[in-house]
Formats: structure tokens, sequence, C-alpha cells
């Protein structure tokens, strides 16, 4: 149990963030507290991915200069670049979908003067 | 209360299930699991000579992964259109009360 | 230029659709055209690399040049190649059609709208050819970005039911992604046919097991299948008519096609069948989503929502056929994903036609219009019949083949659930030709006197009318030729159970 903590414990952490971000999506009444919970969602997700690429004794993933013009460059010495490739294309995602959140809401503040989700379901109808 | 304790519920089962799946994965900064042995060190390898830049993510970005790259900013501006037909004639908008 | 094919299919209206704020701010009536041209070239493509694949076989199309686990490829098979034909015919058609219901529901937002509606168009597109599971996120998140701008921009309500499809649809991307994640961890890779081969490997791990229990909940939430189908019905219903012809045909019967991919080309079917009741599950999913599509769906008094609910039976049609698991069973599952496609665009152009007529969408606003436009009306007879099931119309075939597929898996139940929807489906449609020709005596018998002269004839407008009834040909072309389709297209991709 500890070996499996010890050994994991980033992806551990990745779903106790996920699952708060879940919880908040599903239990809370206000809707910018849903947004929250959306973003802590998305960003859990980019951690477990940053730590896919994590590598022991790895550095950096830029070429060090004495590997510039080397044939054999040793690959476990440098950290792999592709999950942090595909996160900063999830962040901009992320970024994307909050902005309309936030413009849905704004429209939706100033319709309907509230953003509790009781007193939203009430004033639609 | 009987939601909270519902929805409590459904969000254990869902953290069960992903610890389920970290349990068979390869460990944390293992340097021979397979997502660091396949793909990627032909990236650490090739990137000084495919494209002259020493840093492997920037390489990738703009050019292995390009495309992506291109989507992504495809993402922004979708977002940036959709605010902006969204908010159009926000000043105009009567307040409901 | 006819290698770059593939490509031109998406780069087109992606540059048309950054260039489309340039044009509408030197005119903003030619954003409309702007568009039409940049879907044209796309469907043109879509078309030639169609016949391509027909004569030569899957294309594989490698963009910058990267070998393919390093770079992104396109793959584009037989199963491919039709979809984009068919998701960039019913883009164009619905351009066609937007242009008067754009200009009565917001003529100040125009420019915005087109460009959207484009991105919009683009992101399924991308979502269809490519050949790569990340690329495939990245464009999944277009086109819902993109669907939930134009779904909140509806009538009053729509802001809250997008609101709703914002959050549940981010968890359902969220979920593909990290099914992706346990994916690449395991296998180390992100093009679709080097995991498969991959796969073969550790296909008995746990992790793998999650990913595609993952995988498969986040494009149940997308597709709107029975349990998660809640954001569905308010999003298309307040959604703008233009707005919704596109989504609601589209959106899922796309997540549709994603399903039969990671199942079909991505997990092998010996994994489905081997290691997880899955396919029993889909059945029985299949199975509640038709019997509660087709119940809530009598409920309703507004038409739109009405067609949503037909919606999640369709997908039931879907999903439950996959799940049956045998080679006639997901013939028609296949069939089913694009004749459904072009039912279900019909069906919103006509309630995006009533909503512009008569200014609603209700049940009742169908009063005497059977009268009053003759040819719109015509060809919704032609519609509401392929989705009864009426031969020679595509909606029967499909059917034919889930209803065989389901009798030769031994699975009754299923069988039952189909000719009961349909049994609905009759119910629903006829009750609205009644009201259409104003055999309701109910509450006024005087009025009925009057519209009888028949002097009251005003068809919709030309945009609008044409893709109605361009469907309606479809429909039965389709229905006509389905045996063509299904052996020189479907069985290509039909696995051998």
């Amino acid at each position: 149990m500890i070996d499996f903590i010890v050994t994991k414990y980033n992806y551990l952490f990745y779903i106790v963030l996920f699952l708060i971000g879940f919880y908040a999506i599903i239990v809370k009444k206000n809707l910018v507290k849903k947004v929250i919970g959306m973003n802590i969602m998305q960003t859990s997700i980019i951690l477990f991915y940053v730590s896919i690429g994590c590598k022991k004794d790895g550095t950096l993933p830029i070429l060090l200069d004495s590997d510039l013009h080397s044939h054999a460059i040793d690959a476990g010495k440098y950290l792999n670049p592709l999950p942090h490739v595909l996160m900063l294309t999830a962040i901009v995602v992320m970024v994307a979908t909050l902005g309309v959140a936030l413009a849905v809401l704004i429209l939706m503040y100033k319709q309907y003067g509230t953003l509790e989700e009781d007193e939203l379901l009430k004033r639609i109808k | 209360m009987k939601f909270k304790i519902l929805s409590l519920f459904f969000i254990v089962i869902t953290g069960i299930i992903l610890i389920y799946g970290v349990a068979g994965m390869p460990d944390l900064a293992d340097p021979d699991s397979p997502a660091s042995r396949h793909v990627s060190p032909e990236y650490i390898q090739n990137t000084y000579k495919d494209a002259h830049t020493p840093n492997m993510v920037t390489t990738i970005l703009a050019d292995y992964r390009g495309y992506d790259t291109l989507g992504e900013t495809t993402v922004i501006f979708t977002a940036g259109i959709a605010c902006i037909l969204l908010l159009k004639n926000l000043k105009g908008r009567k307040s409901h009360d | 230029m006819i290698d770059q094919a593939p490509v031109l299919i998406i780069v087109i209206p992606l540059i048309f659709a950054l260039l489309t704020p340039v044009v509408g701010l030197w005119r903003k009536s030619l954003c409309y055209f702007w568009i039409l041209t940049a879907l044209a070239l796309s469907a043109a493509f879509s078309v030639t690399v169609f016949v391509k694949v027909l004569n030569t076989g899957t294309i594989h199309y490698n963009l910058g040049g990267w070998t393919p686990p390093w770079g992104i490829e396109y793959v584009i098979d037989h199963l491919n190649a039709l979809m984009l034909v068919v998701v960039s015919a019913i883009a164009l058609l619905t351009a066609v059609y937007s242009r008067k219901s754009i200009e009565k529901e917001f003529p100040n937002k125009k420019t915005a709208f087109y460009t959207v509606f484009l991105l919009q168009a683009t992101g399924f597109l991308g979502i269809v050819i490519t050949g790569d599971m990340f690329n495939l996120y990245v464009f999944l998140e277009i086109s819902s970005l993109a669907g939930y701008a134009l779904i909140a921009i509806g009538e009053d309500g729509a802001l809250f039911a997008a609101f709703k499809y914002i959050i549940i649809g981010t968890i359902g991307a969220s979920f593909y992604l990290i099914g992706v994640g346990y994916i690449y961890i395991m296998t180390g890779s992100l093009n679709m046919a080097d995991i498969a081969a991959l796969l073969q490997q550790v296909n008995n791990t746990s992790v793998i097991h999650i990913a595609f229990a993952f995988i498969l909940a986040g494009l149940i939430i997308k597709m709107a299948l029975f349990p998660m189908y809640i954001w569905m019905p308010d999003a298309y219903t307040k959604a703008p008519s233009a707005s919704s012809a596109l989504i609601a045909p589209l959106m899922t019967k796309i997540s549709a096609y994603i399903l039969v991919r990671v199942i079909f080309t991505i997990f092998k079917p010996e994994f489905i069948t081997a290691n997880l009741p899955v396919t029993k599950i889909m059945l029985w999913l299949g199975f509640a989503a038709i019997i509660y599509g087709a119940i809530m769906s009598i409920a309703q008094t507004d038409f739109k929502r009405m067609l949503c609910f037909i919606i999640v039976a369709e997908i039931g049609y879907i999903v439950g056929g996959i799940g049956l698991f045998n080679p006639t069973a997901i013939k028609g599952a296949i069939l089913h994903i694009l004749n459904d496609a072009v039912m279900t665009a019909g069906l919103f152009f006509i309630a995006g036609i009533v909503k512009y007529k008569t200014g609603f969408h209700n049940l009742t606003d169908f009063k005497d219009l059977f009268k009053k436009m003759p040819v719109t009306m015509g060809a919704f007879v032609i519609i509401a019949l392929s989705v009864i099931g009426v031969p020679p119309t595509c909606g029967f075939f499909s059917k034919w083949y889930l209803i065989k597929g389901a009798i030769i898996g031994n699975a009754w139940p299923f069988a039952a659930a189909l000719l009961f929807s349909s049994l609905v489906n009759v119910v629903l449609f006829f009750r609205i030709f009644e009201i259409g020709y104003g055999f309701d005596h109910g509450h006024d018998s005087g009025g009925h006197e009057e519209l009888g002269s028949g002097s009251l004839i005003s068809e919709a407008p030309a945009t609008m009318l044409l893709p109605s009834m361009l469907v309606s040909l479809i429909i039965i072309f389709t229905g006509i030729y389905n045996q063509t389709i299904i052996t020189n297209i479907i069985e290509h991709v039909t696995p051998n159970l």
C-alpha cells in the first residue's frame, strides 16, 4: 500500500483534484462555482499528463550544448517532451472554454439578475 | 441532502475506478515506461537534426505536431468570435429587473 | 492538387473562417456567399477524396510530411470518406438554408454567426478525417466551443441550456482526454493505427480497460445516449433554427462515428468481446434509449423538443446495433448513422421553416400549413415516412438490417423496441399530418371554411425550401441505392466477426 502511494503519488493527487472538480460541478448550486469546478477538473488532467512525461534523473527537454552535435543522444537524460506539448494545447482549450462559459454567465446575469441555479430555474419559467 | 449523498457516492465510485486504473500503470518517473520508450526518444534524438532547435517542446509543437497547434490557435479564435457573437450589443440589452 | 485534397477539406473552411470577419467588415451581406463558397469547395474536395478512396482504397496523408507515429496523419478509409461527404453536404445545405432565418432572428450578428458556423463545420470535418487521437480531441473542442456559442444565442432559456451543455460537454471531453492519457501511458503512442497494433500486447491490463471505459463514457455524454441525454433536448430546442439544423444532426452522429472508430479500429472487436461486458451494456442502453425516447416524444407538445427525443431513440438504434455485435446489425448501425444524419437535418429544416412562418415551433403551429405550403409539407411527409421507416425511403433499410441483426443475435427485446419505436413514430407524425390538414375540428370550425378557399398559398423562401426538397430527394435515392452503398462502402468497414 505504502509502496503503491510512494511510486504513484502524482497520479493519486490528480485523481483527488479531479474528484474535487467533479464534486463542485455536480453539487454546487452557484453557476460560477460550477465553472470553477470545471477548471479544477481540467487542470487535474493537465497535471496527470505532465506527470506521464516525468523521468528519473531527467532534465528539461532542451538539448544540452554537449549534445547538440552528437549522434547518439541518450534519450533517458531528458524528460518526455510529448505530454508537455499536448498540455500546451489542452491549456488553451481550457482557457477558451472558460472564456465562453464566462460570456454565457455574463449574459445570464444581465438577463435574469442571478446566478443561483434554483433562482434561475424559477425565473426562466 | 439526499442528492448530495448520492452524488458523493457516484464521485467515490469514479475515484475508485480511476485508482484501480492507476494501480496497473508503470511507476511514476520510470524511464522504461512505454510512454518514454516508444515515440519520444525519436523526438529527443532528432530534434536538432530535423529542425535545428535544441528545445524539443518547440520542435514538436511547431513541427512534428504543428497541425495540433493550428487547431489550438483555431480554438482560441473560435472562443474569441464566440464571445463577440454572444456579447455584441450587450449595452443595448435591458436588465431584467 | 488532388494529392492535397484530404487536407484541403479542412484547411479551406479554416482559412475562409479566419477571413470571414474581414469580409464582414467590408460588406455584411457577402458573408453568406463567402461561407457558401468555402463549404462548396470543401464538399467538392470531399467528393474527390471519396471517389479516390472508392478507386484506390484507404488514403494516408502525412501532415507536414512527418511519418505517422511521430507526426499527425489523416487516414481516410471507406467509412471516413462517406462520412466526410455526408457532413460536408449537410453543412453546405444548412448554410444555404440559414440565410432567411438569420435575417429574421439576429440580423446584426451575421458576421460573427457565419464565422462560428463555418468553424463548427470545420470542427466536424476535422473529427471525421483525422487518424490521431489527440488531434481528434482538438477538433472535438473546436466544434464543441462553436456549438456552445451557436446554441447560446437562441430564444429565451437558451443561455441556461447552453451553460448546461458547456458543463456536461466539458466533462465528456475530459473523460475522453483521460482515456487517451491512459492509453498513452501504456502504449506511448497517439496514432490510431499504431495504438491498435501496440494494444495487442497490453490488452489485458486494467489501465486499458479503464481507458476504454472512460472514452466510452465521454462519447456517451457527447452523443446524448439515454442516461446522459439531459443536456440535449433543451439545447437543441432553444437554439436558433440555423444552428440546430447544423448541430443536431451532426454532433450526435459524429460521436457515434467516433464510437465505431474506437471500437473497430483502435480496440479490436476481440478486445471488446473478450474482456468486458461492453456489448451487453451497449445493447441494453440502446434498448432503454429507444423506449425512453419513444415515450418521451409522445409527451411533447413542442415540435423541436419532440425531434430531440426522436434523436434520443435514434441514437439508441445505433448504439444498440453496435452492441448486437454481428455483421448485419453493425451494417445497419453504420447505415443508420448516415441516414439519420440526413433525416434529422431534414426535420430540423422543417422545424426552422415552421418557426420562420409562424414564429413558434409547437405542434399546434402546423395548423393548416399543409394548405399554405404544399411543397414544403410534401418534403416533410417524405422525411417523416423515412423516420417511421416506410420503403423505399432510406430509414426503412437501416431499420431492416437492425431488426434482422437483432433476430440473428436472438435479441428479441431489442427487435421489439425497434418496432415499438416505429409505431410511436407513426403516431407522432400522423398526429402532425392531422393538425396540418386541418382535420382537427376541435376548437374552431369557422376558420376552416375560409382557409379552404386555396388563396392562401405562401411557400417558404426558396433558400429554405430548396435544401428541404434536396434532403427528401437524397432520402429517396439513398433508399433506392442502399444495396450499392452497403456492398461498395459499408462492407469494407464491417469487421469479420
